[in-house]
């Protein structure tokens, strides 16, 4: 049978306790009802059994997912996804990141590559196309990840791409990150997973190329998206990076401050890209093949570049009282070279900051606004001394261990932090954080998108509008598994659309923007399968009680009532064909 | 109270107002200034006036009386819009920013 074009066909599985691997072929039907990605990621999870398993268990898989897409002439399609069982959240978790392990991880000759199993000690996994062999890297434990990539590269050599754990996935912090080149897989604890076993380090070589369908037409269709990419779409990015968001969320009274206790930030102007752009070098990169460059770096006092995204920001600044722009810099970086997730690092010393001055737990050095306290409390999780070891557990665990009802005003979704946006304000997202497979969560869900539009009045949200979020969320899931970043999504006239014209060019595939939303609604689906398996029950589809009972400080309408949250979960739930509670027809229930 | 005929065209006694407008991301960075008044009684007008005083925000955010897309406006936090008919009133508070809020 011929190759499906954008494709190899198969994937490669390790197990890492036996040293066994195997090429697993992939049928074409089989690709083309998941794609890639994360799409491609959750069905080889499924097929693994892993939504039964415990996450930090050998038994339970992790996926690197490539995608039809990798390796083209598209802008911002050198993407991978990790995809694995949440450490932190008991359910299913896919986070992309991108640049040469993408491009050069499916050089390999496979489209995803799956490890079970636990390596007897701390190794590098080395993929050299279709050679596969673990070395052991006791001398690199407790390296931060610019460490072990900078070692591991010179031990390799210049045409090995290498994606690392930091010393909280060695530790299993369980929201540590996956990192390669500066970006990380960032949210839900795949570093963790990827500690428990035993595996410091992946190193990918490669030299076999897919073939495009229309190699030609793909070419001038490439261009013309790149070309559309240095438009008025992406300008924000190009040019500020995400981190301008800040001023704009503080001016709606929804930029979560102190833990949620406030919409707005009196030191908002203080660390606000404009000032550090004022007062700080600033300088610009940009993901392998990307045209747009929305990474912006901040120089420390030291001259050192930090880069800084307007998540990163808000985490360890107004979430922690934090005004001081030199340590928001130095959290950020010390997040990134230990492997933690900025925004659950955030969430959870915020937490634990108002748990600490409630005087819930013996910390009286841990203070909003105290950035020394920031930055200790970042020391302790990775190291796991002292209080160290509750933080390292995450807001909704720790919340448990503390008891007194502190899991009130825990700020997660089934365990996993919320992002920057007061769900308060922003309604559509309050629904799409509520319902997230992977917790709270605006990367899955878009819905943010219908907030700042005249679609809703966002702090007025009814059931009616529930399939606005349902959209999004589509949306999200099919740019996730073709794989194209987010970023790009302004300049896309109709997505579903351009994204039947690009897999034709790509594939071959006689492939339609209808069964594109039919793809994109059966990777939702999926997802919601693994965690029905998992455990997953209707009471885990909403938000901290603090969202259901306070109104947002600064703005009396921005409140939401439980009632209302119901309502559009439920509206939600039937919009996707799901029962009212959110169970999947009889039918769909254990099948893939 | 204005002493006038309930037939009489409100615009006719009323009009121009003037407006309070707040920049944020790129229409900041192209303004060059985080705030400033502009002249007219519905959003397109103050648009045309923006545009006429800030030529690169005009040239690269507006387009005529409306905001080009990647753009919108957002009246006193409350509510975003764009048709440009949108009626303002004397005092209003209109916010520009980028569409897309995401990141
Ligand atoms: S827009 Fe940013 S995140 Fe997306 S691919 Fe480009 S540099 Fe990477």
């Amino acid at each position: 049978m011929d190759q499906t074009p954008g494709y190899h066909g198969r994937y490669l599985r390790i197990d890492l306790s036996s040293g066994i691997s195997k090429s697993v072929s992939l049928e074409a039907s089989f690709l083309r009802k998941y794609l890639g990605g994360s799409g491609l990621g959750v069905a080889l999870l499924m097929k693994e059994g892993t939504a039964t398993v415990e996450p930090l268990s050998p038994e339970a898989a992790i996926a690197f997912v490539f995608s039809p897409l990798v390796g083209s002439p598209l802008t911002t399609s050198a993407k991978f996804a990790v995809v694995s069982k949440s450490p932190l959240t008991q359910r299913i978790n896919d986070s992309l990141a991108s640049s040469g392990f993408a491009l050069t991880g499916k050089k390999t000759g496979h489209d995803a590559i799956v490890l079970v199993g636990r390596a007897s000690r701390p190794s590098v996994l080395v993929i050299d196309n279709d050679q596969v062999r673990l070395e052991p890297t006791e001398d690199l434990r407790g390296c931060s990840n610019p460490e072990t990539q900078k070692k591991l590269r010179s031990r390799f050599g210049a045409d090995f791409q290498i994606a690392t754990i930091g010393p909280a996935g060695e530790r299993l912090v369980r929201f540590s990150t996956i990192s390669h080149d500066g970006r990380h897989a960032g949210r839900g604890g795949s570093g963790a997973v990827l500690g428990s076993k035993n595996i410091k380090a992946i190193a990918v070589r490669g030299t076999q190329r897919v073939q495009w369908s229309d190699q030609l037409a793909l070419v001038r269709l490439a261009k013309e998206l790149s070309e559309k990419s240095f438009g008025p779409a992406t300008a924000k990015y190009r040019e500020l990076g995400t981190a301008s968001n800040l001023l704009t969320f503080n001016r709606l009274n929804v930029l979560p401050t102190r833990n949620f206790q406030q919409g707005s930030f009196q030191g908002a102007s203080a660390i606000s890209s404009e000032e550090l752009g004022a007062v700080r070098n600033r300088t610009r990169a940009s993901c392998a093949a990307c045209t747009i460059g929305c990474e912006h770096l901040y120089s420390l006092k030291s001259g050192v570049p930090v880069r800084l995204e307007y998540e990163s920001l808000f985490a360890l600044g107004p979430l922690c009282g934090i005004d001081d722009s030199e340590i928001v810099l130095i959290a950020s970086q010390r997040c990134d070279a230990a492997g933690l997730d900025t925004i659950s690092s955030g969430g959870t010393i915020g937490f634990a900051m108002e748990c600490a001055e409630r005087g819930l737990i013996d910390a009286p050095w841990l203070r909003f606004g105290d950035g020394n306290a920031l930055l200790r409390a970042l020391d302790l999780m990775v190291s796991g001394e002292g209080l160290g070891q509750l933080l390292a557990m995450g807001s909704r665990a720790m919340a448990m261990e503390i008891g007194h009802d502190s899991i009130e005003f825990a700020p997660q979704v089934k365990g996993l932090e919320l992002p920057g946006y007061d769900p308060r304000g922003l309604q559509m997202m309050a629904l799409g954080f509520a319902v997230g497979a992977r917790g709270a969560d605006h990367n899955r869900s878009g819905a943010y998108e219908v907030d700042f539009s005249e679609a809703v009045d966002r702090r007025n949200v009814g059931p009616e509008s529930a399939h606005l979020a349902v959209e999004t969320e589509d949306r999200a899931a099919l740019m996730d598994s073709l794989i194209l970043c987010k970023f790009l999504r302004g300049v896309f006239v109709d997505f579903f659309h351009e994204s039947a014209d690009i897999l034709r060019l790509v594939t071959g595939w006689d492939v339609t923007a209808a069964e594109l939303r039919e793809t994109a609604q059966r990777i939702v689906t999926e997802k919601k399968r693994f965690n029905i398996l998992a455990g997953w029950t209707p009471s885990e589809d909403t938000l901290p009680t603090r969202m259901l009972q306070t109104a947002i400080p600064e703005d009396a309408r921005s409140s939401l009532s439980t009632d209302r949250l119901a309502s559009l979960i439920k509206a939600y739930n039937l919009a996707r064909g799901w029962s009212e509670e959110g169970w999947l027809p009889e039918a769909e229930q254990c099948t893939l | 109270m204005l002493d006038r005929p309930i037939s009489s065209p409100i615009h006719l006694v009323l009009r121009p107002l003037q407006v309070t407008v707040e920049l944020f991301g790129i229409p900041r960075l192209r303004a060059g200034v985080s705030q400033s008044v502009a002249d007219g009684s519905t959003l397109g007008e103050i648009l045309l006036d923006l545009s006429r005083r800030f030529p690169s925000l005009g040239k690269s955010c507006i387009e005529g009386c409306n905001l080009k897309a990647g753009y919108i406006a957002n009246l006193r936090g409350e509510r975003f819009v764009t048709d440009p008919e949108t009626e303002l009133n004397e005092g209003d508070i209109v916010l520009l920013m980028s569409l897309d809020a995401g990141g």
